[in-house]
């Protein structure tokens, strides 16, 4: 198990052992011998095979070709393939992974939990003696997870070093034989999953104590109803949603995923078309295209941060005022000085860990760049939040700051609706949550009956 | 059969509408008109005629499809083909060698091509940039080697490559077939072809999967010169003369057809029939309107047009 911040170092020492980054000093000892990774190929030759959390998939290549990507199988002529071969190959990797998928299925028509279990099936395939994963689980359903976390043990007993990234601290301690954890590119410690705490292991993570319990204690005081969206129906595949958020209030809207959670945040937003039924921001009926949500007041910070909610290459000043262009220039003509200023303001607010506000967005950690993101619409001085997982993929210390922010929001009287996929955020941050399931709202829960069982209860589907 | 609902008519139109593809759909619609409009164009002659008149503009937009496939694009491509077909001339004027001119100009293509490549590859350069680069250079080297004169000189032996009819059907229609299928080998069964869709679909997956990314992404437009190099051939046999400007702008022609073939620029997203289905429209559109007597001038935009309709037909498909 290997624990660490954003930024930590852990994907770089990932990429170090996979061949893709050289190491400038130090050793790498494998089964007891001295050796080097000077590219890929070294890498393959050691049996160390890598699942990576950006997929390393071709979309249009069959599943097939991608599993064997590299190490296609010869044919009889000189240069060509042994399409045969491959297909059945791949079969009987997925089948190992109890897939059933059409090997000739191009990837780019599979869904994301789909496509990392392809990736699991590639990385599977090269035999590993070694096999690094990266968050595995992040992008996979609660089925697919025991499916994964079986094979893992199967590999285990027959002798495969497992390297497991992970966020998730259940599944550190229930997987787990010895925990790592890296900082600022540094190891920093290591723990027996049988003996530590998860407050050890995030103290560790940090280097301060954070308060685990970021969940909320305090009830802000309601105001008018600040959302309203009755009967709405999208091209998108959302059925009769009809919900409501009111001002100092954070309602959770939890699913499986799938479930279409992120799609209503979508129609809310005018992303998608909403074909009957509708939106109401602050008692006034929405229409039309995102920007006059955003003049309504609607901020969405979308699931994707990277190519959704930032613009990755600008600089962390210019995303902040982004969607306020039109508030703070009204004449069209933007003055550096005025953005740097607001920039400052928001870095300091937000704690945005950035040496400048001139530094691309792309450099700066998960963490860092969903307070980006959030610090966009701070400056459109929106007064509905609607946040899409707002915490994937970021360290606890980060997550415990976001939500942070996400109260004093809500203290100020604004209203968040929050998606997200973990349960015990649900549960602990939000005043109460709806359910969907397979396109519609399966049911509400008010705060006394919010718990983890009844979510999953209206979650899962009846079969 | 209770839970069986007939869809109506227009709901079955639509299915099928979507089930075939643009291209296929734009030259059906283009062979019909011009059998209406031209009692000549379905003969078995003229028919012939678009297959040989589409050959040499096939044998560059297969490589094209390929090097679009990996994001990239070749401008230079009908200025190259220009230039190995005046080299072709130039060669055959004072050797009267029919090998050595071809040789030399398929060395002449690939090395041009190659040199596109790894000016791309290897100092990150943009294709088009690149590529564009070239096109003046080789627009001017023809110039420069024929003195902006027309090399006629060149013997009768290899007018047969053009105007050979073997078992009823002229030559450069099995050329055209064989590069074909000989692209379509390369693209679909071997390893070369796959990692051409993953240079475009997924680079770092390639580079990481532990293949020289680099070499297959030279090749690719070592592969472009290189059949530009063997099309110089019909070209010049064609017109019996290297002539300077005699391919100029087929590029446009080539990534038209590319594009009216569903190939995307995105992704690696490529589909190699289409593109032969590309081809046969331009031709079809090009040699019907000659027969309509449209002037060529005139027909410029109506392969503008044929684009633009086509792109509008997949976008059209892709939301219903």
């Amino acid at each position: 198990m290997l624990l660490g911040e954003n930024g930590a170092g852990k994907s770089t020492l990932m990429k170090v052992l996979c061949g893709a980054y050289q190491a400038d000093a130090g050793e790498i000892h494998y089964k007891g011998q001295l050796v080097k990774i000077s590219n890929p190929n070294d890498a393959r030759k050691l049996g160390i095979a890598v699942i990576f959390q950006e997929f390393s998939l071709v979309p249009y290549l069959n599943i097939a070709q991608n599993i064997f990507l590299g190490r296609e199988f010869p044919g009889k002529i000189p240069g060509t393939i042994d399409h045969q071969r491959m297909h059945k190959e791949a079969k009987h990797w997925l089948h190992l992974l109890s897939l059933n998928y059409d090997t000739h299925t191009l990837v780019h028509t599979l869904g994301v939990a789909q496509q990392q279990m392809v990736e699991i099936a590639k990385a599977l395939s090269q035999n590993a003696q070694i096999l690094v994963m990266d968050e595995p689980t992040a992008a996979l359903s609660d089925r697919e997870t025991i499916l994964l976390f079986e094979m893992i043990r199967k590999l285990q007993s027959e002798g495969v070093a497992i390297v497991y990234i992970s966020h998730r601290m259940a599944e550190v301690f229930s997987m787990g034989d010895r925990i790592t954890v890296l900082r600022d590119g540094k190891q920093v410690g290591s723990a027996d999953p049988k003996s530590a705490t998860p407050d050890e292991l995030v103290h560790m993570m940090v280097g301060r104590r954070v308060d685990m319990a970021y969940a909320r204690t305090e009830k802000s005081k309601l105001g008018e109803v600040a959302l309203k969206i009755s009967n709405v129906f999208s091209d998108n595949g959302i059925k009769d949603i009809s919900l409501e958020v009111k001002a100092g209030e954070i309602v959770g809207l939890a699913g499986l995923v799938g479930a279409g959670r992120t799609e209503v945040a979508r129609a809310i937003f005018g992303a998608d078309k909403v074909t009957s039924g509708t939106v109401e921001i602050c008692g006034k009926l929405r229409h039309g295209e995102p920007y006059h949500s955003v003049d309504m007041g609607l901020a969405l910070i979308p699931e994707s941060r990277k190519t959704q909610g930032l613009a990755l290459i600008r600089s962390v000043e210019e995303n902040i005022v982004l969607a306020s262009l039109n508030k703070i220039f009204p004449s069209s003509w933007i003055q550096a000085k005025k953005v740097q200023d607001i920039g400052k303001t928001m870095i300091a607010k937000l704690r945005i860990a950035t040496p400048s506000g001139k530094r691309s967005a792309l450099v700066l950690s998960g963490g860092n760049q969903q307070k980006i993101v959030i610090g966009k619409w701070l400056t459109t001085e929106s007064k509905v939040f609607i946040f899409d997982e707002p915490t994937r993929g970021i360290d606890i210390g980060a997550k415990a700051e976001i939500f942070a922010l996400i109260y004093k929001l809500v203290e100020d009287g604004a209203a968040v609706l929050m998606i997200s996929s973990e349960l015990s955020e649900i549960v602990n941050v939000c005043d109460r949550a709806y359910v969907m399931r397979e396109g519609r709202i399966a049911g509400a829960l008010e705060k006394e009956q919010l718990t983890e069982e009844n979510i999953l209860k209206l979650g899962m589907t009846n079969e | 059969m209770n839970n069986v609902t007939l869809k109506s008519p227009r709901v079955q139109l639509g299915i099928l509408f979507n089930c075939i593809p643009g291209v296929a759909l734009m030259l059906f619609v283009c062979m019909i008109s011009f059998a209406i409009l031209s009692p000549d164009f379905l003969s078995l002659g003229n028919l012939k005629n678009v297959g040989v008149q589409s050959t040499i503009l096939l044998m560059i937009s297969l490589p094209m499809t390929l090097v679009i496939m990996t994001e990239g694009i070749d401008m230079s491509i009908g200025a190259l083909l220009t230039f190995c077909g005046v080299v072709v001339a130039y060669v055959l004027a004072n050797t009267h060698s029919l090998p050595l001119a071809i040789f030399v100009a398929l060395m002449t293509g690939l090395i041009i091509g190659a040199m596109n490549g790894a000016i791309i590859v290897y100092f990150s350069m943009p294709p088009f940039v690149v590529t564009l680069g070239m096109l003046g250079i080789c627009q001017s080297l023809a110039l420069v080697l024929t003195d902006g004169q027309s090399i006629t000189d060149v013997g009768e032996t290899i007018g047969l490559s053009y105007n050979g009819i073997f078992l009823g059907i002229p030559i450069p229609i099995y050329i055209g077939i064989l590069c074909y299928f000989v692209t379509y080998t390369l693209l679909y069964h071997t390893r070369f072809g796959t990692y051409v869709n993953a240079i475009g679909g997924n680079r770092e997956a390639l580079k990481l999967a532990g293949v020289k990314t680099n070499f297959y992404h030279v090749a690719v437009y070592a592969f472009s010169g290189l059949m530009a190099g063997l099309a110089s051939i019909l070209l010049t046999a064609r017109m019996s003369a290297g002539h300077p400007t005699a391919a100029i702008g087929m590029e446009f022609d080539a990534i038209a057809a590319v594009i009216v073939g569903g190939t995307s620029f995105e992704k690696g997203n490529g589909w190699l029939f289409g593109t032969f289905l590309g081809v046969i429209t331009v031709g079809v559109l090009r040699n019907g309107l000659n027969l309509v007597g449209v002037p060529s001038s005139v027909q410029v935009a109506s392969i503008g047009l044929l684009v633009l309709v086509a792109l509008l037909l997949d976008s059209f498909k892709s939301k219903t």
